[in-house]
């Protein structure tokens, strides 16, 4: 079983400014089997939306639901690769 | 890329994809708006949309709609088919003309000439405290026009499909998408207004209501967010027994007077549900379709929800207790439920 991590990336945004996010949206849901680089989620800070894709082929594990709070590094789900 | 049927998307991407699908084939096809180019439209309808074709068919205008509608008409004369974008549609005034009196009667007044392949998209509703003047649905204020056409949706599905319907139609159609069903972050939209969306264009044809939940106690006819509202009272009077069937118009203009009247005959009691005006609106629309067919289907009086006819307040619990919500259908219901037996 190969489990890649999905963070959120460091540095995404200005954390002085604002320290946390929150988790959007979903595209996929809880155990689906999604493409790598397609576009699973997204995040919002203030008004801004960030996209966050699939680093690996596999099935989808959510950790962190829509609406979640989330800062850089935090880790949102996991892919499944096996 | 290959199809991904399990991907969800929120409303607001699955128009954008319906615009972007239509563009990557028909270069004819362009977007004209406020905020619509760099910030991707302020209810996200537009996202992504400058990066893939750029700043020549993605055109963020000045704040004038009188301007732009107006240049929307004579591009779609021309021969393009544009999708302008009226931010809210509180803001009708100063284009009224372009609308009414332009894109709605130019293929008349040209003996059939002219075309007129006009997108008006346009956000609507309420319930998140932004007073009268960017609240509104004014879903008869334009299905009242003979020579525009009007699409509603109430899901991510639909909203794509429609959307591609409304760029191929030849005639101008008033694309209305409620802000609370868009899925954005910083507002709550019901979770099955995110569906799942295939990459692919396809289209849903204009005139056809859904049932979206059949049933055989009573019929609500309805629209946009109150689709949502009046599934949450069905799930609410299943739990006691009654049986609601729910029907989605999906587009005003043309209307589907068809399965409106088929679902009436069969469960005997009509509630419509809008939240637009109460007077002179969808609601008599709908129950005049079925009394004016035969009126003898009906087991009770029909029944309409909407906003009463005042200017949408401000104040949170002002706007609350106006609004048509799931409480007040399910009462309806079960008042007509009560006295048909």
């Amino acid at each position: 079983m190969i489990l890649s991590d999905i963070a959120v990336p460091e540095g995404l945004w200005d954390t002085s400014k604002t320290p946390e996010g929150v988790v959007a949206n979903w595209f996929y849901r809880d155990g689906s089997t999604v493409e790598a680089g397609a576009k699973i989620a997204e995040l919002m800070v203030e008004k801004t939306v960030f996209d966050i894709a699939a680093p690996a082929a596999g099935e989808l594990h959510i950790l962190v639901p829509k609406d979640g709070i989330v800062r850089p590094g935090t880790l949102i789900g996991r892919i499944d690769g096996a | 890329m290959a199809s991904k049927s399990n991907r969800i998307l929120t409303m607001s991407h699955a128009i954008a994809e319906g615009i972007a699908n239509e563009m990557r084939t028909d270069p004819s096809v362009f977007v004209m708006g406020e905020d619509i180019a760099a910030y991707g439209g302020i209810f996200g309808a537009t996202t992504g949309l400058l990066a893939e074709f750029g700043e020549q068919r993605i055109r963020d205008t000045p704040i004038s709609e009188t301007a732009f509608i107006g240049a929307g008409v004579g591009a779609a004369m021309a021969g393009m088919r544009p999708i302008v974008e009226l931010m809210f549609v509180d803001f009708f005034g100063v284009c009224m003309d372009a609308i009414y009196n332009l894109a709605a009667k130019n293929i008349y007044f040209s003996g059939g000439n002219c075309k007129v392949p006009l997108v008006i998209m346009t956000a609507t509703g309420g319930g998140y405290s932004d007073a009268g003047q960017h609240s509104q649905t004014l879903h008869a204020t334009f299905a009242h026009m003979p020579g525009l056409k009007v699409a509603v949706p109430s899901n991510a599905y639909d909203a794509k499909g429609l959307m591609i319907s409304a760029i191929r139609d030849d005639s101008p159609v008033l694309y209305m998408f409620h802000k609370g069903l868009q899925g954005l972050a910083w507002m709550a939209s019901p979770e099955k207004a995110a569906t799942e969306v295939p990459d692919d264009a396809y289209a849903i044809p204009l005139g056809e209501a859904k049932v979206v939940r059949p049933g055989k106690d009573a019929t609500i006819v309805t629209l946009s967010m109150m689709v949502h509202r009046s599934m949450e009272a069905a799930e609410q009077l299943a739990k006691d027994g009654i049986d609601v069937e729910v029907v989605d118009l999906r587009t005003l203009v043309p209307l589907d007077r068809a399965t409106v009247f088929k679902s009436v005959a069969k469960t005997g009691r009509l509630i419509v549900v809008d939240e637009d005006y109460s007077s002179f609106g969808v609601t008599a629309e709908i129950i005049t379709s079925v009394v004016e067919r035969d009126p003898t289907v009906l087991k009770v009086k029909p029944r309409r929800l909407a906003f009463p006819d005042i200017p949408i307040p401000y104040s949170r619990p002002m706007e609350q207790f106006a609004l048509p919500n799931a409480g007040k259908i399910t009462e309806a219901v079960r008042e007509s439920v009560k006295k048909g037996r």
